[in-house]
């Protein structure tokens, strides 16, 4: 068994719809060793993006711990500061996260906006051009968002992560407005990259077979099975 | 076809498209109460600007007019006018009315009238609108009141109207000018002509704004026609709707705007025409300034065209839209010609046209330039935040254009008006001094000496302290040196310290004191400009069928005079001199001028003397000025603020879009405090930048007005005077306007952002 | 002093609002200023007041209003029918007792008001002029001996034997200066000289002269006309000449080619009207006209102004028909009125003036 990274007890969240709560998460555990990916499966509104968002703290759960990196965070606790100043900490040095879309500044080329991640998570930037170029987008360097195609994007926000040298990377269905091939192309590219620097890796997704693809598998749709 | 239905039979159109398009307000209600709420501002604010500044040139012109139709009757044995003078002219058919002057022996001067005599002055003059207003009012009572007065002085005075000739008097009788107060004629002509040229710049500004606004709403439902256009509805079907939108939308807005604006405008100018009947003695009704139709159809037009200019010129589009260098350097060809025109430019409308290009190219380059700033300091930034902010900058600089603008005209606006008014204030302050130097002012009456009064006043000299006194002589002479061109004589003497506070335009050495010396004259800034004559040139004057010669030691300032004026030592003036006006200007110093009016009146033999009290005047004519320019500066601050508003609305909007990428930042580690600072900082860059690019426009524009248009409109210059303290405060207000939008944008970010899902425009995608 | 000054300024400023004034005649002034000042101070004429003369041509200052009023129907030399107008009014702010003496005109004094109308009608063009003055001046005022009435330089002066007058006025584009040749002895209207205006007893003193020949120059534009004709010229004197109600007045004074003359008048109300007049004869003494013994009919109306009449007085088999010329003869003054000559025809033919007041004219 290798050291825990993440390891999540009893959590719950719930939001407010009218005056009825509404459970999204309940009792929700699981643990994720260094280098180990998870997949979370479940349908739309199943809860995978606000799981993702308590697990880097852009949102904080009603109940439960969550032990990241070596830190707790216990739920419902009275130092909602330091909370979210560890959190941000966290998300700045070692939590990078891939959306589906939009994970880059426009106004930044694909370089500036990886050196900016990199800068921010206190990594050397001169490595930025050389991610870019590992992930096949080294011509595109000098371009902006909106001048290159989607999966170009993605994988540019593929080395944007990789270049803060993350221990866990959330990504939040990140080849859903990809088509199939291209999917598949940034998908292979992001397994394999995570496989390679050994960070761990939960992947939310509609897609089984990229699902397969994750050693663990955490499915929202079945409440809390593991 | 002829069987097959339609896929969407006529009547989708006339239903469906109407509903359609308006689903989307009824969707953001908010939108259309912007946009609604701006027209009806936008034209609010242009009717009263535009309200006032007619109101005032109204009152002006009638002012001007009564002031100008004030002559009198006079004797011509010099002796005072009696009720028999009154009776035998009206007898023989002239149209004298009666202005009986009462000094109470307590209480303030009074003036009688008599309503029933003014009739003959017919409608729509000075005298008869007197008769409109209360006459228990002050200082016009009815004469019968006047004349029961127990009265310390009284006289009396006939006036009559300028269509009376001298022809038309019976012997003994002859006409003079009737003055109780200065012509401020061309000085306010001049202001209310820079007020005007300000008001085509509200409207200008309100435009902008107007656009703006509308372009925002449109990129908002741009969803809506995508989804309209997969129904089948062609984009000019769709802009026929929106054309006819826009216009039931003006039309509903526009009426209350203008009624708002004639509200504001008769709330705040309410006192102004109270301030002017003061000035002029003569009740005079303030103008109602243009009726109804008028601003309607300007703000109609306006909004026409403001919101859909794009669309009247899209058959033109291909040509309009240039490449960015292209565009870069057309608007510097713009500003440049502009600038240049401004300076050379040798009639009025080649100025008012230059102004128009040098707003076009600044309008047009502003937001270019400071995007290319941001950029440029972007690309020299190494620290990755800063350079983020920088192209964030640029981003909100092109999307934010026209509001920017706007923002930037209003501040222009607000420091030329604030410039030219303080100017203005001065200027009147220093024409006053200059015409009321001495606290009073005595006429020589017809048939006495002045310069027996003058002996008088020189042996009192020692014995009174604090006297201070001058002679004044008015005539004509000829001007040799420019083809016998006829000059107004002015001619003092002794040239005392009275004098010597007067400001120079230009002056020799110790000008006051040669002048006293009986050496060389002054000439008034109209002579210098018309005839280019300079300080050190010599006068070849003809005085009296005498030519002399006198060199120019200096140049006074006239505000306006029209006529070339000459100010000569009165001792000068030789024997043959037709003297034609002739004063005492006195400060009595301690005593009082009660002393000194009975000495004259003794000296003279006369009952009643013809004195100013130049305190008074110089009172109600501070008062007057001071109300028009506290409205002036109001109004221009309206439309700042507007402008700042519509900025704070567009910035909030703009903000909006973006905000999932300025989260994007906490995803990334900052912390809330973090990115809200860095949003603060960006917001402050931007409206900073914009009074700062908007401080050169502003002091070019007050330039213009003050040197150039003034000069061509009215052939004099009025100084100008900078004032630093006010752009600081400008800056402030503008630095105001950046936090708060920064602080709506911090509430924003606690709330969870949507990802934006297109790129297209207003999405928050732009870079 | 106020209240004299508010009556002035109101007289004064309904010139101002003259759409309102098409209702109120001058003579309505009378009734404007009731109970301002207390009414027993104005002497009322009634029913048993005599006529004096030459007294009467003089001024009555102890009553409110009166006035002097001249028309005549001329024709110039080539035979151009034209029609002229003078009249001066008397309005008192301040009634005054015969024995009073008047007030100093140093005082400025505001004890009435005078006011001068002056108008020609030629080839359907109205010229008209008004003047004001304030009384006890000097510059305007009336004497019954010698007699004359003026205001600045519109003067109108009879000589020693007061059978004779000249008149001078002018305005703006138009004068005229003519000699009046008085025939006759002043016919008093009413009873003996008491004209009723209402059933409940107001009226005024009243006397014309009927009988007037007139020569002298019109000048129109600068083109001098040598006119002729006859004149009528009317005295009223009251203080209240309107009944609170009545809205105005129609009246005409004719003259019939038979020699024969006419005086009527209707003063309007809501609920009717009060007529009365004076026949006139060729041969014989003037009849008071009832409102039984006369009828008058409005025929046709211009713009709000009933032009052509029908008048009838079916004793004297008097069947005429009246009709002001082309053109528009408002007097637009304080208070605009229409004043225009009329054609006369029917059982009679002839000429004559027609005042209409209290339309809405404007």
């Amino acid at each position: 068994m290798t050291e825990s990274l993440l390891a999540v007890r009893g959590l719950s969240k719930h939001f407010v719809s009218g005056n009825e709560p509404v459970p999204v998460i309940e009792k929700l555990s699981f643990t994720l060793g260094q280098g180990q990916s998870l997949a979370l499966t479940g349908r739309s509104g199943s809860g995978k993006s606000t799981l993702l968002n308590l697990l880097c703290g852009l949102e904080l759960a009603d109940t439960g711990t969550i032990v990241m990196h070596g830190q707790v965070f216990e739920a419902g606790g009275t130092a909602v500061l330091r909370t979210a100043k560890a959190w941000s900490a966290l998300r700045r040095q070692h939590i990078g996260v891939v959306f589906q879309d939009a994970n880059l500044m426009p106004a930044l080329s694909l370089l500036e906006n990886v050196r900016f991640r990199a800068q921010l998570a206190g990594r050397d930037p001169a490595n930025s051009e050389d991610w870019l170029t590992r992930l096949d987008i080294g011509e595109l360097a000098h371009r902006y968002p909106d001048q290159v195609s989607g999966g170009q994007r993605q994988r540019a926000a593929l080395a944007m992560v990789f270049a803060m040298e993350p221990a866990l990377i959330l990504a939040d269905e990140p080849t859903g407005s990809l088509d199939r091939h291209t999917s598949d192309d940034v998908t292979r590219v992001l397994f394999d990259l995570q496989a390679r620097h050994g960070c761990g890796l939960i992947l939310a997704t509609h897609d089984s077979e990229l699902a397969a693809g994750c050693q663990q598998h955490l499915d929202l749709g079945h409440l809390n099975a593991i | 076809m002829k069987g097959l239905p339609s896929l969407f039979p006529p009547t989708f159109h006339t239903f469906f498209l109407p509903g359609g398009l308006l689903s989307h307000y009824r969707r953001h209600p908010l939108q259309l109460l912007a946009l609604a709420a701006m027209i009806v501002i936008a034209t609010m604010l242009w009717t009263g600007v535009n309200h006032l500044t007619s109101q005032a040139r109204a009152s002006l012109n009638q002012s001007e007019q009564a002031v100008a139709e004030r002559q009198q009757v006079v004797r011509n044995d010099g002796r005072a006018l009696a009720i028999d003078d009154f009776v035998a002219l009206r007898l023989a058919g002239v149209c004298v009315m009666p202005w009986l002057e009462v000094t109470p022996e307590t209480g303030s001067r009074l003036v009688g009238i008599d309503p029933l005599a003014a009739h003959c002055f017919g409608a729509g003059t000075g005298a008869s609108q007197a008769l409109d207003q209360p006459l228990d009012g002050k200082p016009f009572v009815d004469v019968y009141a006047a004349a029961g007065v127990s009265a310390r002085e009284s006289r009396l005075y006939l006036l009559t109207p300028e269509a009376t000739q001298a022809t038309d008097l019976p012997g003994g009788y002859s006409l003079k000018t009737f003055a109780t107060s200065p012509d401020t004629g061309e000085l306010g002509d001049s202001f209310l002509l820079n007020l005007e040229a300000l008001g085509v710049l509200v409207l200008l500004i309100t435009a902008l704004l107007l656009r703006a606004v509308y372009l925002l709403g449109l990129a908002q439902r741009r969803a809506s026609f995508v989804l309209l256009h997969r129904f089948g509805v062609s984009p000019e079907q769709v802009q026929r709707w929106l054309v006819l939108e826009i216009l039931v939308l003006a039309l509903v807005c526009v009426v209350p705007g203008v009624w708002l604006g004639r509200w504001l405008a008769a709330g705040l100018g309410g006192g102004f025409g109270q301030a002017l009947d003061g000035l002029f003695d003569i009740p005079l009704y303030a103008g109602q300034g243009h009726g109804w139709i008028t601003p309607v159809l300007v703000m109609l037009a306006v909004v026409v065209l403001a919101c859909l200019g794009d669309l009247i010129l899209l058959r033109f589009r291909g040509r309009l839209s240039l490449p960015v260098p292209v565009r870069a350097g057309l608007a510097t060809a713009l500003l440049v010609a502009g600038l240049v025109l401004a300076w050379l430019g040798p009639s009025l409308a080649w100025v008012f046209g230059a102004v128009a290009l040098v707003f076009a190219g600044a309008g047009w380059l502003t937001p270019a330039a400071v995007a290319h700033l941001a950029y440029w300091c972007a690309d020299r930034s190494q620290v990755p935040l800063a350079r983020w902010r920088y192209r964030e900058l640029a981003v909100l600089a092109r999307q934010l254009t026209l509001p920017l603008v706007a923002l930037q005209f209003a501040l222009a606006m607000v420091l030329s008006v604030q410039a030219l008014v303080t100017t203005f204030e001065d200027t009147f302050d220093r024409w006053l001094g200059q015409r009321l130097e001495a606290a009073y002012y005595i006429e020589v009456p017809a048939g006495a000496d002045g310069r027996k009064a003058a002996e008088w006043l020189t042996s009192q000299q020692a014995s009174i302290p604090g006297l201070q006194w001058h002679r004044v002589v008015r005539g004509q002479a000829q001007l040799a040196n420019a083809g016998s061109l006829q000059v107004d004589v002015f001619a003092v003497s002794p040239v005392g310290s009275l004098m010597r506070a007067w400001a120079l335009v230009e002056a020799a050495d110790q000008p006051w004191e040669t002048l006293a010396s009986g050496e060389g004259g002054m000439i008034n800034e109209q002579l210098a400009r018309r005839q280019r004559l300079e300080v050190g040139d010599s006068l070849q004057l003809i005085v009296g069928d005498q030519p002399q010669a006198f060199s120019v030691l200096g140049v006074y300032p006239d505000y306006g005079r029209p006529v070339g004026e000459v100010l000569l030592n009165a001792e000068t003036l030789p024997e043959t001199f037709n003297i034609r006006f002739e004063s005492i200007s006195v400060s009595p110093g301690e005593p009082g001028i009660a002393p000194v009016t009975d000495a004259l009146q003794r000296i003279w033999g006369v009952n009643a003397l013809t004195v100013r009290d130049n305190g008074t005047i110089r009172e109600l004519a501070t008062g007057v000025f001071d109300q028009t320019f506290a409205l002036t500066r109001a109004m221009t601050l309206l439309t700042l603020i507007l402008a700042a508003s519509a900025l704070l609305m567009m910035g909030w909007v703009f903000f909006s879009t973006r905000a999932w990428y300025f989260r994007l930042l906490v995803v990334w580690g900052m912390s809330q405090r973090e990115v809200a600072d860095q949003l603060q900082r960006l917001a402050l860059l931007l409206t900073g930048g914009i009074a700062v690019l908007a401080l050169p426009l502003g002091i070019w524009l007050t330039w213009v007005l003050v040197h150039r248009i003034n000069p061509l409109a009215f052939g004099w210059s009025l100084p100008m005077a900078v004032y630093p303290a006010f752009w600081l405060e400008l800056c402030i207000l503008s630095l105001a306007i950046g936090l708060s939008i920064a602080a709506l944008m911090r509430r924003q970010l606690g709330s969870p952002a949507v990802a934006p899902a297109s790129a297209s425009a207003l999405t928050g995608d732009e870079r | 002093m106020n209240r004299r000054m508010g009556l002035l300024l109101g007289l004064l400023l309904f010139a101002g609002c003259s759409g309102d004034t098409g209702d109120e005649g001058f003579a309505g002034l009378a009734g404007l200023e009731q109970g301002a000042v207390s009414d027993t101070l104005y002497l009322q004429p009634g029913p048993g007041v005599r006529l004096s003369f030459p007294a009467d041509f003089g001024p009555h200052p102890q009553h409110r209003i009166e006035w002097w009023y001249l028309t005549a129907n001329l024709e110039t030399a080539v035979g151009e029918p034209l029609g002229l107008q003078w009249t001066q009014f008397r309005q008192a702010l301040e009634p005054r007792a015969a024995s009073e003496p008047a007030p100093a005109a140093t005082d400025w004094p505001l004890q009435a008001a005078w006011m001068a109308h002056g108008a020609v009608s030629w080839k359907g063009q109205h010229y008209f002029a008004e003047k004001l003055a304030r009384g006890d001046m000097g510059s305007a005022g009336a004497t019954a001996v010698p007699f004359k009435v003026w205001l600045d330089n519109w003067q109108l002066r009879g000589n020693a034997d007061n059978d004779r007058w000249h008149l001078q006025a002018a305005g703006d584009g138009w004068s005229y200066d003519l000699t009046l040749s008085i025939e006759g002895a002043p016919v008093a209207h009413g009873e003996e000289g008491f004209s009723a205006k209402s059933a409940s007893g107001e009226g005024s003193m009243y006397f014309s002269l009927v009988d007037i020949a007139i020569t002298g120059e019109v000048t129109l534009d600068g083109e001098v006309l040598v006119v002729r004709g006859k004149g009528w010229f009317d005295r009223e004197w009251s203080s209240q000449l309107l009944k609170t109600g009545q809205k105005g007045w129609d009246w005409f004074a004719l003259h019939l080619d038979s020699g024969d003359k006419l005086m009527a008048f209707r003063l309007r109300d809501d609920s009717g009207s009060f007529l009365s007049g004076t026949w006139l004869p060729a041969e014989g003494d003037p009849v008071r006209l009832s409102s039984e013994e006369l009828s008058l009919k409005e025929l046709e109306r211009r713009k709000d102004v009933p032009v052509r009449w029908q008048l009838s007085i079916p004793a004297y088999q008097v069947e005429l028909q009246l009709n002001a010329p082309p053109g528009d003869y408002l007097n637009r003054g304080l208070y605009p009125y229409w004043e225009s000559p009329v054609n006369v025809s029917g059982s009679h033919s002839g000429e004559g003036y027609m005042e209409l007041t209290g339309y809405r004219t404007q």
